[in-house]
């Protein structure tokens, strides 16, 4: 019995190292699963998610929920290319154009959460709706391709030295591990963990908890834009339904936040968690043919970490809380003195 | 010392608390009416608009028409936000499963069909109620991932294709008959002017208005969304309440469910996208918060209105479908403000 509890909580914290594990293990037994060329192709359809993932994570982590980061990404992506088409600018400014669009919305975002006190929810439910009219505004509806220069898409496309990986999944997983880094080693990082976990012990230690609170948002909406408009070149065309196949990016982006292990309330998390099972979602992808299997699978995988999650509270729960005593007891008897 | 300290003592002058204590008549009138106001503004707005035309007969009609959906719905909705637990996410996979569940069974007869669509719709209420009420599941993420595993198995065990009910019913004349009756309960008019659609969706709205304010239940839920600890010490059966409240949640989400279906005269698993935050926008709108244990059904109802005479009135304007998502997102955010604003002022929130 003591055996079955510590191994599953062993599961429970490395959940989506172990969900990548299972599906690289399932794609053993696959045909043509462990190619280059398959490789690159899953790595790189799924770096769209993966910036989702990364821009949902921070804000999670900050005690936020961050709806419009979907329609940010496909608004970055044909902003790039209309840039591109229409006004001829180089590369380089189109994407950093498309960047400071996101940082743009981000602070807005950020402002009407911390300055005029609506809940994150219902500011960015509503961001959704003016970036989506906005977009189609912007394009008319139609969908837009990166007409005859495709020097830049080659670049994205082509493989990093010996490694099976294209260049756009590689930018995605220094952004990633640099984001991780900034998380975890600046005092900036440290302070959105902070406001994540207690808002007001946060304000009293003297953290300026509205910047700190708008600076996520706005990595939040940036990291969207950028990784929009990169997948726009990436794929060579950008249209106002971007990246929705079966289920919307969304919803995928949650769901693997949620797989990895960041706390919903907030102060717990690592974007690489993250990125580690949306990783695994997009091998998933390529040893589930079918949408409909794709969509039970993931969802069953998440319900079970729910689940565990909830028995596990609920048990604490019932134990813990008014009676330290009997709290003492309880770990007597089944052998877990502290 | 004591002598110097004296000397130096000079009286100051009393101090004039500037501040201001009025607070503005339009945050009372705004905290007492809400949604009204704008509803009474954008009825103006519409009249100065159409050049008369708004009140006719067919206006009228089509607005009701075209928030009849969003007003089925937006009862469930109202409850889920009301006892605290933020939002229900996993409306679209119920309506869709209620969809599917009354077109695959239209065999037995219409009212068979239309009671086995309510039941699945009660069923995922159950789930949901036990999950979120006993074991404290968190209410966001728990019908999220139903919403993900009901649209899973839909799509797995009906192969992602879409049911026509006229196809899924037998060569009989009764069924054939039943098939019949479904498609025609989103198309028919009683007494020719205002359609079935509106009629239920008026009927559900008493309902709730009924449960809301005239029931102890509906106290049980107010204290429990303004403070879960206090209403549980205080012996409410939390669970119990929490359960029923999504029970009712199911049911208003699957008969919305089977009007759609029977609107698009299709079923699949794509039935009821976007549901869940139109409806949310329409309980915001009238005045509820996200924390829990403040709004109405009134204000609901008039949140659903809003949405539909806005969406109206763009029309009439002449903005294009792309042009209203940016109107209809600046509106909601002004008013959600509106809100918060005068909520703020008078110290209610």
């Amino acid at each position: 019995m003591k055996k079955i509890r510590i191994n599953a909580n062993f599961i429970n914290n490395n959940r989506s190292y172990m969900f990548l594990a299972l599906i690289l293990i399932i794609g053993l037994f696959m045909d043509k699963f462990y190619t280059a060329f398959n490789i690159a192709a899953v790595t790189g359809n799924g770096s769209l998610i993966m910036w989702l993932g990364l821009g949902f994570t921070v804000c999670l982590i900050a005690g936020h929920f961050d709806l419009s980061i979907m329609y940010m990404s496909t608004f970055g992506a044909l902003l790039c290319l209309g840039l591109h088409n229409d006004q001829k600018l180089p590369w380089i400014v189109c994407i950093l154009a498309a960047t400071l669009l996101g940082c743009l919305v981000g602070f807005v975002n950020g402002i009407l959460t911390t300055k005029f006190k609506i809940n994150s929810f219902i500011v960015t439910l509503g961001m959704q709706f003016i970036l989506r009219g906005g977009m189609y505004l912007y394009c008319n509806g139609e969908e837009l391709s990166i007409g005859k220069d495709y020097s830049f898409n080659e670049m994205l496309n082509a493989k990093v030295g010996p490694l099976p990986f294209s260049l756009y999944f590689v930018i995605t997983t220094l952004a990633v591990f640099f984001v991780m880094v900034v998380l975890r080693y600046t005092r900036f990082g440290r302070n959105i963990h902070m406001v994540g976990g207690n808002l007001e012990t946060a304000w009293l230690a003297g953290v300026k908890s509205d910047l700190v609170t708008t600076g996520a948002f706005m990595i939040s909406s940036a990291s969207c834009a950028l990784g929009g408009a990169l997948n726009g070149v990436y794929s060579g065309a950008a249209s106002v339904t971007m990246g929705e196949k079966g289920i919307s990016p969304l919803m995928m982006a949650i769901t693997a936040t949620i797989i990895g292990g960041t706390s919903l309330s907030g102060g717990k998390g690592s974007v690489i968690w993250t990125w580690v099972s949306l990783v695994a979602i997009s091998f998933l992808k390529s040893v589930f043919k079918k949408t409909e299997m794709q969509v039970l699978v993931i969802s069953i995988i998440l319900i079970l970490c729910i689940f565990y999650e909830t028995l596990a509270k609920y048990r604490r729960d019932k134990v813990v809380g008014t009676r330290p005593n009997l709290h003492k007891e309880y770990l007597k008897e089944t052998g877990k003195v502290q | 010392m004591s002598e110097v300290n004296k000397k130096e003592y000079k009286p100051e002058a009393p101090k004039v608390d500037t501040r201001k204590t009025e607070i503005s008549k339009f945050s009372i009138i705004f905290n007492k009416l809400g949604i009204w106001v704008i509803v009474i503004m954008l009825l103006i707005l519409g009249m100065i608009v159409s050049k008369g035309q708004f009140f006719t007969a067919s206006n009228i009609q089509s607005i009701l028409e075209a928030v009849a959906l969003v007003g089925m719905i937006a009862p469930g909705m109202f409850f889920v936000v009301y006892c605290g637990n933020m939002n229900d996410m996993g409306i679209p996979s119920t309506m869709a499963l209620a969809g599917m569940m009354t077109v695959q069974s239209i065999n037995l007869g219409f009212p068979a069909a239309i009671l086995i669509g309510i039941l699945s719709g009660v069923l995922i209420g159950v789930i949901n109620g036990f999950m979120i009420g006993k074991l404290r599941a968190n209410a966001i993420i728990w019908p999220l991932a139903m919403n993900l595993f009901i649209s899973g198995v839909i799509r797995v065990v009906w192969g992602g294709k879409q049911l026509y009910a006229d196809k899924v019913a037998r060569d009989t004349e009764s069924a054939q008959r039943a098939a019949e009756t479904f498609y025609s309960i989103s198309r028919t008019y009683i007494g020719g002017i205002i359609s079935l659609m509106a009629i239920v969706m008026l009927c559900m709205m008493l309902l709730a208005w009924f449960i809301h304010s005239k029931t102890s239940f509906g106290q049980k839920v107010k204290i429990m969304g303004t403070n879960y600890e206090v209403a549980k010490c205080s012996g409410i059966n939390t669970v119990k309440v929490t359960m029923m409240v999504y029970i009712f949640d199911g049911i208003c989400a699957a008969i919305g469910g089977i009007f759609y279906a029977a609107l698009r005269k299709t079923a699949s698993y794509e039935n009821g996208t976007g549901y869940d935050f139109t409806a949310l926008t329409a309980v915001v709108l009238g005045g509820a918060l996200l924390g829990g244990g403040k709004g109405s059904i009134v204000g609901t109802f008039g949140g659903v209105i809003a949405y539909g005479i806005l969406n109206n009135v763009l029309s009439w304007i002449g903005l294009g479908t792309y042009e209203k998502y940016l109107v209809q997102g600046l509106v909601f955010l002004f008013i959600v403000w509106l809100n918060t604003y005068s909520n703020r002022k008078l110290g209610k929130a």
